[in-house]
């Protein structure tokens, strides 16, 4: 048998194993580049921090929030209830470990709008539907809900109810990034537990 | 990784790949014709090696995690500047006896058939840019996105590997079969 023969003799055995050993799920972009671009200029892909602040008062178990930054940083300072997937990990690993969940709304944020934004059409391309972005990033979160205040004489209902949601979202947030690192989980536990007891009725 | 070491890397990435070109012989055109005439068909065999090589090589180094095949580049699928792009390409390639890699190579060596296909391919360029609003509704045509065959075919990446490197070996086999048909003894490696 000459070498060439012998090499193409290798090359089918391991072309056999290929076809028999199941490979890690691929991902590519499908989506086309003006359909991204419309996706992206849409408003429905964005969220603004006093949506994101309702969700995070009301525990709203349909919404995932995604902080795009460094694990250092999000030691330091997260939104609650929000899990993190640095940047660089997202791009280096299998997406649908992470977008695959059903009809739960994955939000993303950074610190300013770029990673979010890179991370929303990245994850749009690849057909995931359930990605949105939260305007702005964090740095819009501590400057409108860390930071709301309120003056003048009156205020109306609707202002009331939004100074109000950013008052607790702001407060939870404070309090649950003064804890150390081990009680943040339990924190958030014992705020479902104690929210069923507030509740009453039937349960 | 910064941009110089980019740079780098793609430099003596070309560097040998330039290298292996004129190695193989392939900055002479009458071998690449030799393709379209049956008489030499190392073109096909070396490419289609290389290309299942590297396809072998990727699908298990994205197995045991140490190359990520996500962040691979998939070229876009254009169909009908695909149809039309290769009629062109296929007839420059025939009428010229270079593909652009290893006319450049050929060039590098000094031959003068090489420069002036490569004032070719360099011309062409030019009027594809200033043609392109007329041209623009034929080259954006048909847009299929960065799809890939196994997926358009609904079968995994490893069985598409393994059908075409058998594809491979039988195009290998016929090749060797139209080398002995078509033989042309006066027809030698020296220019």
């Amino acid at each position: 048998m000459n070498t060439r023969v012998k090499f193409m003799v290798g090359l089918i055995g391991l072309g056999l194993i290929l076809a028999l050993i199941p490979l890690p799920g691929r991902w590519s972009i499908q989506a086309k580049p003006q359909n991204l671009l419309s996706q992206a200029l849409d408003e429905k892909t964005y969220f603004t921090v006093d949506q994101v602040a309702m969700f995070v008062v009301s525990e709203d178990s349909s919404v995932q929030l995604i902080d795009l930054r460094p694990q250092e940083e999000f030691r330091k300072a997260n939104i609650p209830g929000s899990i993190n997937i640095p940047y660089n990990e997202l791009l280096n690993n299998d997406p649908g470990r992470f977008f695959n969940n059903g009809n739960t709304k994955n939000v993303f944020y950074s610190n300013g709008d770029f990673e979010s934004n890179y991370a929303f059409i990245l994850a749009r391309g690849m057909n995931f539907k359930n990605t949105f972005v939260m305007k702005g990033g964090l740095n819009h979160w501590l400057k409108t809900v860390m930071n709301s205040s309120f003056t003048g004489d009156r205020i109306s209902a609707r202002e009331n109810a939004l100074f109000e949601t950013r008052t607790r979202a702001g407060k939870l947030f404070t309090e649950i990034n003064s804890l150390p690192d081990s009680l943040k989980l339990k924190f958030m536990e014992a705020k479902h537990s104690a929210a069923k007891k507030l509740d009453g009725g039937c349960e | 990784m910064p941009e110089w070491l980019d740079l780098l890397i793609a430099l003596l990435i070309g560097i040998g790949f330039g290298f292996a070109l004129e190695q193989a012989g392939f900055s002479s055109s009458r071998k690449l014709a030799g393709m379209f005439y049956g008489y030499d068909t190392t073109v096909i065999k070396v490419f289609f090696t290389a290309a299942i090589v590297a396809l072998v090589g990727s699908q298990f180094m994205s197995y045991f995690g140490l190359l990520n095949l996500n962040l691979v580049f998939v070229n876009e699928f254009y169909v009908t500047a695909s149809i039309v792009g290769g009629v062109i390409m296929g007839a420059g390639f025939i009428m010229g006896g270079f593909c652009p890699g290893t006319g450049l190579s050929a060039m590098s060596i000094g031959k003068i058939d090489a420069m002036v296909f490569f004032s070719g391919g360099l011309t062409g360029a030019f009027l594809f840019a200033e043609t392109y609003p007329w041209i623009q509704t034929l080259a954006n045509g048909s847009y299929k996105g960065p799809v890939k065959i196994n997926e358009a075919l609904g079968i995994s990446p490893g069985l598409f590997t393994f059908l075409l490197i058998l594809a491979a070996a039988a195009m290998f086999w016929i090749a060797e079969l139209a080398e002995k048909r078509f033989a042309r003894p006066e027809i030698t490696n020296e220019i």
